[in-house]
């Protein structure tokens, strides 16, 4: 299986009033196109960071960051935006949609930063698919913790990404809501064959993945394919 | 798909898609605004209150000057006048003026008037008119039918009501005037040229020409002002017609002497006045748009923070820099729109407030009207501080971290813009200072106020960087109030560079303002100089002089009288080019303009040194000679050698420049611009000026009971009390600065705002405080009285740097500009103190009260 994302002697220190922090310590790692990846492991592991170097939120230290094909080192901050805009998408934790939008808006913006044809139709139908049809016109203050979640589901898939993030997708709902989540998550990776990358502390929700691998102080401290039933 | 051939940062949109009407930046823009727009309110305020001042300042003038040129024709009683002082016009001059149209004659002078008895009297401006007058417009007359009735009856005269009260006569009773009982015959309520031919000196007396003859004033030498207004058919008066009809009379009459005013610009010395009035209170209107400029980066800082999920968001889904740039630049020049309409708005409603508030006081009738120029004044001013003060933290925007997306800041957002955006923010700067220099007509007074704004600015800048690294510094008090203070002004966020900074600018001007007040009414009034004389005396013929010294010395022994000879001119030409082409600065041009006072002299006259130059030796009976003083021919680009031409009495004299004099003004001896040397003049008929000293501790009653004497004993001379000019310019200074004041109040409302605007932003971090002190079980009281301690020491540090500054940016003017001696008052100083306690106690109070009502619970569980 070709590699959509790599990661190769990765490191990233960041500085504290206090001093420098290392955060991530020489990480390699090959993610599969199609392949989805857990990533588990304690708090302050550098799961989070990890998922933010594949997106390029965050400079690697040293190390190289390959993305679709794209090597991080030579691009400077806009040109990893188009990359984003192009190739990933994302879902936070703690849903980051645009307050002063709608949902319909929420999920229009990304189509229309990569100006895709018609992007109010295609986002309405994405919000059909998640099951907000009736909620467009809504402001996420007026929506539920899981309608949100839904709706940022919508925005990282509406430009038909290869690259799904998602940061702790359930960790802000309760355990029904981020069940259908996660439904809808690998429902959506899979009709659009694109890789997933997902961070989580949950052990079942890791075990969906066709591959889970374990941090620990910045490392990678375990690999684990996922053994067919 | 190939990621990356499809990475170009100019990728052309799909083909199929719709055009969209907007683009994508002004699309995000709006949907971000239309719920963010509230948050605003300070920043839409702090610009609506400059743009204001500065446009009411222009609307207020525009109605002014459109007021002049729409009354123009009845406020100068015709199309086109002619006027000079001392020579009638000759019949050859009266011929070719009556063949340009209708013709009427008039002439001023000031002269004392009297009741009968000689018991009362009062400086009066007598005017004496021909049966022609008013060409245009009608004289308001209260008790007689009609003017010809009140005064071309013989020995009557219309009298202004307030010389009726100052002399305790009514209609019907008797004054006395030059050697001429008069019969009172009217109240004069208005006459329509009063503002083209009067100079403010004393309430009129209208007479008709054949009683001024009656009063014997008119001698030779008498400073009377003959005024000839002309009325033209409407065909022929179109400004280029009343224009060549000037010039064709200039050229048939070379040396006639007249000064000429027409229809469109019938007062040019108010239109001078309004328009330096106008760019003066525009400065204030500057400063105070300036000091809201504080509140209009405090609100985008604000603004910015509240956004940087939104941003770190918006590059997460792939916006680069540039876009979101363009996102927030877009919402805040729509904020700063909205501002600037509403400053417009509130300004041209300034006019319509002033004239109900002192419509009576306002010397013409304003004509409302909407100048182009001035509003885009107005929209430039408001745009450019604008952009000089929101620039750098919007630039902020873009060096937002996506990091902040699932991290608590660890090392923080770039604080520093970039450097495209530095460089736009000092372009802006300075666009703004070129705009406010080049829009002046004093641009070395522009630049100058561009430099203390911003001396001003950056010294309250790092006070408020330098206050709370003090604070730090301080040992920790015992006193746990006090402590809680300096602990509240020391923190990160603290309130001490939004107080400096909001309230220094303005208390500075208020402070500055006073202290010029208090030097010039010292000088005026309580630091005379010892040698200042008590009366000026006009017209003086050279018979009155032993007489008047003869009273004099009778009345008030040891007095001392000096005289010096003066007849009024009017410059023509310096170096040979006429003054009309001459440009010049313009604290000197009002020396081209008008008549001026011109004298000879055997010896350098008292109060003034040669500078340059050899005075002229005793019996000097060479070409004629003139002494200038050095200052003013510095400015004109005159030096010895130079020739000078004036207009005397319709013949114009060229003399040659001798020597430059320094000339003590303010010692109030005779002295003029120009004197010549004896054989220059002596043989014109003149008249003196006269000033009488009297002897110290001479007592009131004694100078009422010289005034009187002097006024029965030599009908014809003039004395006016130093004492009273004073005064009168007290009242005119007065106004002045009370529009000064008004002007900087808008400055300290600025301010105000801006410090309502910081409290806001600071305010939950202050509950959040005291709830943890509440929940530490300090009580409300100690908190309360925390909070008053650190309120009030950051007022007192305002008031201190205000002081500082404001003193010495009127020591500046006062030393500089005006040449007089400061003189330091403490009410200032109280009255800085006082202003900055009030404002920080009214909304410091209004916060903390607040503060302590803020139940401990929500707040503590929401963290």
């Amino acid at each position: 299986m070709a590699a959509l994302a790599s990661l190769e002697n990765v490191s990233l220190t960041l500085t504290s009033r206090a001093g420098p922090v290392s955060i991530l310590r020489d990480v390699s790692l090959d993610v599969g196109t199609g392949q989805s990846l857990a990533i588990v492991g304690p708090s302050g592991s550098g799961k989070t960071s990890l998922l933010m170097i594949l997106a390029g939120l965050e400079r690697a230290t040293s190390g190289r960051v390959k993305v679709d094909g794209h090597d991080y080192a030579g691009l400077d901050e806009d040109a990893r935006a188009l990359v984003r805009q192009q190739s990933i998408g994302i879902v936070f934790q703690a849903f980051h949609l645009i307050p002063s939008m709608t949902a319909l808006e929420n999920v229009a913006l990304p189509m229309e930063f990569a100006s895709v044809a018609d992007p109010a139709g295609r986002a309405r139908q994405l919000l059909g698919d998640v099951g907000l049809a009736e909620r467009t016109s809504h402001y996420p203050a007026e929506l539920s913790g899981g309608e949100q979640q839904r709706v940022a589901l919508a925005r990282a898939v509406a430009c038909s990404p290869k690259l799904l993030l998602a940061d702790e997708p359930t960790g802000n709902l309760d355990g029904v809501t981020g069940k259908a989540i996660i439904d809808m998550l690998f429902g959506l990776q899979r009709r659009t064959h694109a890789t997933l990358v997902l961070v989580t502390h949950d052990e079942k929700l890791a075990a969906l993945c066709d591959r889970t691998i374990h941090m620990a102080d910045g490392r990678i401290v375990a690999d684990r394919l996922r053994v067919a039933a | 798909m190939s990621g990356a051939q499809r990475l170009t940062p100019d990728a052309t949109p799909d083909p199929v898609a719709p055009p969209s009407p907007l683009p994508l930046w002004l699309r995000l823009a709006w949907r971000d605004l239309r719920t963010g727009l509230p948050s605003f309110s300070v920043f839409i305020g702090c610009i609506a209150l400059g743009v204001m001042v500065i446009t009411g300042v222009g609307a207020l003038s525009d109605a002014l000057r459109a007021g002049l040129a729409k009354q123009g024709r009845s406020l100068l009683g015709g199309d086109l006048t002619f006027a000079r002082v001392h020579a009638r016009a000759t019949e050859a001059e009266r011929a070719r003026l009556s063949s340009i149209g209708a013709l009427s004659e008039t002439a001023t002078l000031r002269t004392m008037a009297r009741t009968p008895d000689g018991s009362e009297q009062a400086l009066a401006e007598l005017k004496a008119i021909d049966a022609a007058y008013p060409l245009v417009g009608a004289v308001a007359l209260d008790g007689a039918p009609d003017l010809a009735t009140a005064v071309m009856g013989g020995d009557t005269a219309a009298v202004e009501p307030l010389l009726l009260e100052r002399l305790g006569l009514k209609v019907g009773d008797q004054l006395t005037i030059g050697e001429a009982k008069l019969t009172v015959t009217a109240k004069l309520t208005s006459e329509p040229d009063g503002i083209g031919d009067r100079s403010s000196f004393g309430p009129r007396v209208l007479v008709s020409a054949a009683t001024l003859e009656k009063t014997k004033l008119i001698q030779p030498g008498t400073l009377v002002r003959w005024r000839y207004a002309v009325t033209v058919p409407d065909a022929e008066g179109s400004p280029e017609a009343l224009k060549r009809a000037r010039e064709a009379f200039k050229r048939d009459q070379p040396e006639s002497g007249f000064t000429f005013a027409n229809r469109t610009d019938p007062s040019p010395q108010l239109t001078r006045t309004i328009e330096r009035l106008r760019q003066f209170l525009t400065l204030i209107g500057l400063t105070s748009l300036i000091v809201g400029g504080v509140g209009v980066a405090n609100a985008v800082s604000t603004f910015i923070d509240k956004r940087r999920k939104v941003i770190a968001t918006m590059k997460s889904l792939g916006a680069p820099n540039g876009l979101i740039f363009r996102v927030f630049l877009a919402q805040i020049l729509a904020v700063t729109a909205l501002g600037i309409l509403i400053g417009l708005i509130l300004g041209y409603l300034v006019p319509i407030a002033a004239v109900a508030a002192f419509g009576a006081q306002l010397p013409i009738e304003p004509a409302f009207s909407v100048q182009p120029l001035s509003v885009a004044n107005a929209v430039l001013y408001g745009l450019l501080v604008a952009l000089v003060f929101t620039l750098w933290p919007l630039g902020r925007a873009e060096r937002v971290s996506p990091s902040v997306l699932f991290r608590d800041d660890v090392s923080g957002d770039a604080t520093r813009p970039a450097w495209r955006i530095i460089s736009a923010s000092v372009a802006a700067g300075l666009a703004l200072v070129a705009f406010t220099v080049l829009s002046s007509d004093a641009p070395l007074v522009a630049l100058s106020f561009c430099a203390a704004m911003a001396v001003i600015f950056a010294v309250f800048a790092v006070a408020g960087r330098m206050v709370p690294r003090l604070a730090g510094r301080i040992p920790r008090p015992r006193v746990p109030e006090l402590a809680l203070a300096l602990g509240g002004i020391a923190a990160p966020g603290g309130l001490a560079s939004s107080v400096l900074l909001s309230l220094g600018m303005g208390l500075s001007l208020l402070v500055g303002v006073a202290l010029v007040d208090s030097s010039l009414q010292n000088e005026l009034t309580g630091r005379l100089p010892e040698a200042a004389p008590s009366y000026f005396i006009l017209d003086v013929g050279k018979s009155d002089l032993a007489p008047l010294s003869a009273l004099v010395e009778k009345e008030a022994p040891g007095s001392r009288v000096d005289t010096a000879p003066m007849l009024r001119g009017r410059l023509v030409s310096l170096k040979g080019v006429p003054v009309e082409r001459i440009k010049t600065a313009p604290e000197a041009a009002w020396v081209l303009t008008g008549d001026r006072g011109l004298s000879f002299s055997a010896a350098v006259p008292t109060g003034s040194t040669v500078v340059a130059g050899d005075w002229w030796p005793k019996d000097y009976a060479g070409e004629p000679l003139v002494s200038f003083e050095a200052e003013l021919a510095k400015k004109l680009g005159l030096s010895l050698g130079d020739s000078v031409t004036v207009n005397v009495l319709g013949r114009d004299l060229t003399a040659k420049i001798s020597s430059l004099r320094e000339v003590k003004w303010d010692s109030l001896a005779l002295n003029f611009v120009m004197v010549y040397s004896p054989n220059a003049l002596q043989s014109a008929p003149y008249k003196l000026l006269a000033t009488i000293m009297l002897p110290k501790d001479t007592p009131p009653a004694a100078e009422v009971a010289l005034s009187k004497a002097m006024g029965r004993a030599l009908p014809a001379i003039t004395p006016v009390r130093v004492k009273d000019a004073i005064e009168q310019f007290n009242v005119i200074l007065g106004k002045v600065l009370t529009a000064v004041r008004v002007a900087g109040g808008v400055t300290l409302a600025a301010g105000a705002l801006v410090l309502a605007g910081a409290l806001a932003t600071a305010q939950r971090r202050r509950i959040l405080d005291a709830v943890i002190l509440k929940a530490l079980g300090v009580t409300r009281r100690r908190i309360l009285v925390a909070h008053v301690l650190e309120y009030g020491l950051l007022a007192l540090v305002a008031a201190v740097f205000a002081l500082g500054l404001g003193s010495l940016a009127a020591y500046l003017v006062v030393h500089y500009v005006m040449s007089v001696p400061f003189a330091f008052s403490g009410a200032a100083v109280a009255q800085a103190l006082g202003v900055a306690m009030a404002l920080v106690a009214a909304f410091g109070g209004i916060g903390t009260a607040s503060v302590l009502r803020a139940p401990a619970v929500p707040y503590l569980k929401s963290e």
